[in-house]
């Protein structure tokens, strides 16, 4: 079966082509076309298939991950969208959740909502918590709604009443009538993009699903036909932020479910990077230009949020705006390799302003003058000045040392190198902070950690984060560069569905779960339906849980099995062993409770799945050279050896101090550690651990 | 004190953000276990870190209430427990109105932190707990409530964790005083949890820099954080900046709460605020005890002065706050003072006033003023208790060159509490919750407009305690912008009308809808000068009807 994955990213498009008969794989990276995505793809589908000499017709099934959804709300240019919901409410959006990103500054505004205040309208009726609906809805007033927004020239429309995720039918009501009345405009009712409580959030995602609608449909309708005209398949798939594939029907109805399309398949390379070298316990490390993500997959299944925000500011929590979507968990933080130094109060502080690429950091000699992490690195020998990005950019060292010089070390008192080691520590400690969060903090215990460092900085800080952290080992993937590309290649086809039903859990109310799963089981059935693949369906479900009580639920895995009354026995063992992992407390004699209940189906496809890196290493070497490089550990500068990736083969062993060098990333070693070649050419590192590097 | 060492820029910096990290995590842990709502939905919660002299080294960015009362909170504990006295293991607990944040909800507790057996610091934390005995439920009662002994347990500094081990003895007093019991115990052993998780991260740090490197550190963080402040209130010109303001009342038939500020910037780098012409302290629950008035006080000059940087101690080195003994700002034990976050928007206003003499193009007008209702009675469908706590918020005044957002939290940060949740848990139904269009106040740049919240009661019977403000003195607009629209309560009962005052108690019955009216807030600059534009938008949004905008804008379409 041969299969194309691709992902569409700001600057470059990335390619996989795998065979898994022939067992090869091929990697190409195209830049993008933003004004039009899907020439980027045929310009290297064309390049691909020619250098792996097969013909269109060839390619069984092409993977997609794309960041046309995000960007049109980051961009604010969805569609013209109007919201229609319950009398007394018409405010939902404006309000939001009310609090401040920042404390202290009173100067800041909202983000802007999806929708206009005067493109909101409401209509009588009035659902209750239980489901039961205490007035009925008002046809005519739904009618006059509809002329309003016909009126007003609107493309798309949500609907979000109160209370509907307990009983959808007035919404069901309203989308009716308005496919009977004005059938060109693009729905979205919220009882089916996010049957949840908390009217804010649900509305919310409702509105970003109408709001990119219409374009996401157009963008997958043109692509398909392009392929089409080019006898490729009509077989196409997208990356959902879950993780899982859905066919490009299916996308076009929920669009909000691709927003994190690409980062979630960057957290699954990770996770197939794990399996490779015998790791189900991953942290993924993705360090680019101007921000470093961190995500993690736990016993081989990328950990889940069923809520994260899109379009933050500065990286702040509620800044941005809340998607009650299943997303890979990403935490985000303003730490790349354009990342800026300055000084704060005698000290270094660094980003979350980027010198992005352009200008960039000094040394790209593009006119930028502030010193960034990149510059920071090149003065300390981790990076080389000629070889950057293979050797396409020469990279100005004097200028980097005499802009971190000037800017950081004369005002602190510091020589050149302290002060390029400072912001080079500086930056890993910030980065120490934000995965202790990650893991520590959510009850993951770093030892039990393999870390995947991926992106154009990240296998050069990964070293000395893990070592800060605890983490033992670390691994630089092969074909790191095309990462999330390869990541598509991994996922399966997911329907995720969820649904608030709040429930004391207890014998007497299995029934009730029971129902709730059969009447989830059914939902998702319908969404199978229309992704229409062959292969054997795998159903998990969870429950977001708690004490009664509190405000904040933790994700719970729930057995299989039958539900009976023993059942609930089951949940609650599981909610003590999800939460004393993470809280590392029990409440014996507390109450539980589920807030939401989820399943999620996964359709395990037919395909022999072979490691795709076998035909990665090739490629003219380059001999091993040596230069001076900054390892306080030891002693400063070290007369360091330079490796060339392509020259090692599996098996092979580098001791550090070591710097390993690859097209479009370098990997530092640090003293002690040791690094092994796996079979499939990842670079596995065996971190040596903070007590003993001191000694 | 140990010799000063020399430290390096970078260590530092490792060791500052290490500390920072530490607070932040504290502060999460604290956030994600607790019952209390005001914990989790309204970060009602501090964290701190000390030395071992007891200066507080590092804040966690949470709660601005708890900036008075956390720097102190260590010196008041070992005050009571000498250092000698303290071993690994021990933590100790307090929740004095005057120690602790002006309130019993609040409850700190401070833990020592030992390298063997020497001690390093302190690691503290505060949250609001659900219940404190008292009077009524949340121990938050204003009217009727004349002196401290009603408003439930007062706990001096007591030694609730020794040696590793909880107290039983301290802790069955305790529960036993207050309602809800179990979800007492949950927080105060979260807070516990939470301390015990931030100790281990400080032993680690003294651990991989050594306990000399790490004081020394300290000290210069004092005294950087101390430079920092200086400097950003020396930008300010020098001057007395005064202005006066009035709350409605403490409660129905009583007289208007003078609240008057002198600001005195020195103009190399210190300012006093002094409150002694504000009233004397009341007979009800809402009076501030300095560490609160101090708290608000604080946030509002690192809000003026940009002085952003990490609270510790050095930095209110430069910052006298200080309010006559026995007036409204500084009362004396036994004043009660439960409900005084009701003030808080109104500290920051009157600072506000002031400081728009020195700073104009970062003061505001006033804040629309929050309402935050307590809904209580017996479930008819479960006879147990409920609590329905609210909180309503609405706009911003206007600011330079930008109207006032609307519908965000003010000074305090804290959620709402969504519509559908209120409505799972209580029995009531929120009939509507919606911005009032010609309430914000007119001006170059308009203030946020007001909000109407009603909630009718469907349980045969409930009790309203109201805490509100704004129902007698409007909002204020700056530099000739107009006023917000005054606030209103009202009780709709079959087809009457009553209005209620803004802290009171009513008894109510099913069927009846209380019906929340949040003032606007205060425009900036004169009507006349806003855009065209503007006023159409605001039209077409709904924000200013067209009556609304002939009035104030003299508009014609």
């Amino acid at each position: 079966m041969i299969r194309v994955a691709f992902d569409i990213g700001g600057t470059f498009t990335d390619f996989v082509l795998e065979d898994d008969i022939k067992n090869f794989a091929y990697f190409l990276k195209v830049p993008s076309t933003p004004y039009d995505p899907g020439a980027a793809v045929l310009n290297g589908l064309e390049k691909l298939l020619g250098e792996a000499r097969l013909e269109n017709t060839s390619v069984n099934t092409l993977l997609h991950a794309t960041t046309i959804a995000t960007n049109a709300i980051l961009e604010r240019k969805g569609a013209a969208t109007g919201l229609i919901t319950t009398q007394g409410f018409r405010d939902i959006l404006i309000i939001g959740r009310q609090k401040r990103y920042e404390t202290y500054d009173l100067h800041i505004n909202k983000p802007k909502p999806l929708i206009q205040r005067r493109h909101i309208t409401e209509v009588v009726e009035r659902t209750d918590f239980n489901g039961s609906i205490s007035n009925p809805l008002d046809m005519t007033s739904v009618d006059k709604a509809i002329e309003k927004m016909v009126s007003s020239n609107l493309e798309a429309i949500a609907v979000s009443l109160i209370h509907s995720y307990a009983n959808p039918k007035n919404e069901q009501l309203i989308r009716d009538r308005i496919s009977e009345k004005a059938p060109n405009l693009s729905v979205s009712i919220s009882s089916e993009i996010s049957p949840k409580f908390r009217e804010y959030e649900r509305t919310n995602t409702t509105a970003a699903n109408a709001y990119v609608k219409p374009i996401v449909g157009r963008y997958i309708s043109a692509l398909e036909t392009a392929l089409a005209e080019q006898d490729f398949e009509n077989d196409l798939f997208v990356m959902q932020s879950s993780g899982g594939l859905v066919s490009a029907k299916i996308a076009r109805d929920y669009p909000i479910r691709i927003i994190e399309s690409g980062p979630a398949a960057g957290v699954l390379m990770g996770g197939i990077v794990g399996k490779n070298i015998g790791e189900r316990h991953v942290i993924t490390f993705d360090m680019g230009g101007t921000t470093a993500k961190l995500g993690a997959v736990d016993g081989g299944i990328p950990a889940i949020t069923p809520t994260f925000e899109v379009g933050h500011i500065r990286y702040k929590k509620g800044s941005g705006l809340p998607i009650n979507v299943p997303a890979v968990e990403l935490l985000e933080i303003g730490a790349g390799g354009g990342s800026i130094a300055k000084i704060e109060f005698g000290m270094i502080a660094i980003g979350p302003e980027s010198a992005g690429a352009d200008p960039g950091p000094i040394c790209y000699g593009k006119g930028g003058t502030q010193p960034t992490i990149t510059d920071a690195n090149v003065v300390l020998g981790y990076i080389s000045g000629d070889w950057f990005n293979a050797g396409e950019m020469q990279l100005n060292i004097k200028a980097a040392r005499s802009g971190i010089l000037e800017n950081i070390a004369k005002p602190l008192g510091l020589t050149l190198e302290q002060a390029a080691w400072g912001i080079h520590m500086v930056a890993t400690n910030n980065m120490e902070n934000a995965l202790r969060i990650v893991s520590v903090e959510r009850g993951r215990d770093p030892r039990a950690y393999a870390m995947v460092a991926f992106g154009g900085a990240g296998p050069l800080h990964a070293s000395r984060l893990a070592r800060g952290i605890g983490i033992p080992k670390v691994v630089i993937p092969a074909g790191a560069g095309v990462g999330s590309a390869i990541g598509l290649l991994e996922a399966e086809p997911r329907i995720d569905v969820s649904t608030t039903h709040v429930l004391k859990v207890s014998p007497e109310v299995s029934s009730t779960i029971r129902s709730i799963f059969n009447s989830l089981e059914q939902r998702a059935n319908e969404d199978i339906q229309r992704l229409a693949v062959a292969g054997v369906t795998k159903w998990s479900r969870y429950a977001y849980m708690r004490y009664v009580g509190q405000g904040f639920e933790v994700l719970v895995n729930l057995p299989s099995g039958t539900i009976d009354e023993k059942y609930t026995n089951a949940i609650i063992n599981a909610f003590n062993s999800a939460y004393s992992k993470k809280h590392k407390f029990l409440d014996k004699d507390a109450i539980v409770e589920v807030v939401d209940w989820s399943l999620v189906a996964t359709i395990q496809e037919e395909r022999t799945k072979n490691s795709i890196y076998n035909s990665l290493l090739s490629g003219q070497s380059r001999e091993k050279t040596v230069r001076q490089v900054w390892f306080p550990e030891v002693d400063g500068f070290v007369e360091t050896t330079i490796i060339d990736r392509r020259s090692l083969s599996a098996k092979d062993i580098v001791m550090g101090p070591a710097v390993i060098e690859d097209p479009d990333s370098t990997t530092l070693i640090l003293p002690g550690d040791k690094v092994t070649i796996h079979e499939q050419g990842h670079l596995v590192i065996e971190v040596t651990q903070k007590e003993l590097a001191k000694n | 004190m140990t010799e000063q060492k020399q430290i390096d820029p970078i260590t530092l910096t490792v060791i500052w953000n290490t500390m920072l990290s530490i607070a932040d995590e504290l502060g999460t842990t604290l956030r994600h276990t607790a019952f209390s709502e005001g914990v989790r939905e309204g970060d009602d919660f501090s964290t701190a870190l000390f030395n071992s002299d007891a200066l507080m080294v590092a804040q966690g960015n949470f709660s601005p209430g708890h900036l008075g009362a956390m720097p102190t909170c260590v010196k008041h504990a070992l005050n009571y427990f000498p250092a000698e006295s303290l071993k690994p293991g021990d933590s100790i607990l307090l929740n004095d109105s005057f120690l602790g944040s002006g309130h019993f909800p609040d409850t700190f507790q401070i833990m020592p932190v030992f390298i063997e057996t020497r001690l390093v610091g302190f690691v503290a934390c505060s949250a609001h707990q659900v219940d404190m005995g008292g009077a009524a439920p949340g121990s938050q009662k204003v009217h009727g409530v004349t002196e401290s002994f009603q408003e439930g347990l007062r706990l001096l500094p007591v030694r609730l964790v020794r040696g590793g081990d909880i107290e039983e003895d301290i802790m069955r007093i305790i529960l036993g005083n207050v309602r809800m019991p179990d979800k007492v115990r949950g927080d105060l052993l979260a807070q516990h949890a939470a301390n015990l998780t931030a100790a281990e991260r400080l032993q680690a740090l003294f651990r991989d820099y050594g306990i000399d490197t790490v004081e020394a550190a300290y000290e210069l963080i004092l005294n950087r954080s101390e430079q920092a402040m200086r400097e950003a209130l020396s930008k300010v010109p020098a001057g007395i900046y005064s202005f006066e303001d009035y709350l409605d009342d403490y409660g129905p038939g009583t007289q208007p709460i003078k609240m008057a500020v002198d600001i005195t910037f020195s103009g190399d780098g210190d300012v006093e605020l002094d409150f002694s012409r504000s009233s004397d302290a009341v007979p009800a629950a809402i009076n501030s005890y300095i560490n609160y008035t101090k708290a608000y006080a604080l946030f509002a000059i690192k809000v003026f002065c940009n002085a952003t940087q990490p609270q510790t101690e050095g930095a209110m080195r430069p910052i006298t706050i200080k309010a006559r003994e026995g007036s409204f700002f500084n009362p004396k034990f036994p004043a009660p003072s439960g409900g005084r976050a009701i003030l808080q928007i109104r500290i920051f206003d009157t600072i506000n006033g002031a400081m728009a003499k020195a700073l104009p193009q970062k003061a505001m007008g006033a804040f629309s003023h929050w309402s935050n209702p307590n809904i209580g009675g017996i479930d008819d469908r479960t006879s147990k208790p409920f609590v329905m706590y609210d909180l309503s918020l609405a706009g911003y005044g206007g600011r330079y060159g930008e109207d006032g957002p609307e519908a965000l939290t003010p000074v305090m940060n804290c959620t709402n509490i969504p519509v559908e949740v209120h409505e799972t848990h209580n029995p009531i139904r929120i009939k509507c919750l919606e911005l009032l269009p010609d309430t914000g106040g007119a001006g170059q740049w308009r203030g946020g407009c007001g909000l109407k919240k009603e909630i009718e009661i469907l349980n045969s019977t409930a009790t309203l305690s109201h805490l509100a403000d704004r129902h007698k003195f409007q909002p204020y607009g700056v530099f000739g912008g107009q006023p917000g629209t005054l606030a209103g309560t009202y009780l709709l009962r079959k087809n009457e009308k009553k209005s209620l005052a803004s802290k009171g108690v009513e008894e109510l019955r099913k069927g009846d809808i209380l019906s929340f009216l949040l003032s606007g807030a205060g425009g900036y600059g004169p009507a006349e000068l806003r855009k065209k534009e503007a006023i159409e938008k605001d039209i077409e949004d709904g924000y200013v009807t067209l009556q609304g905008a002939k009035k104030d804008y003299n508009w014609t379409p």
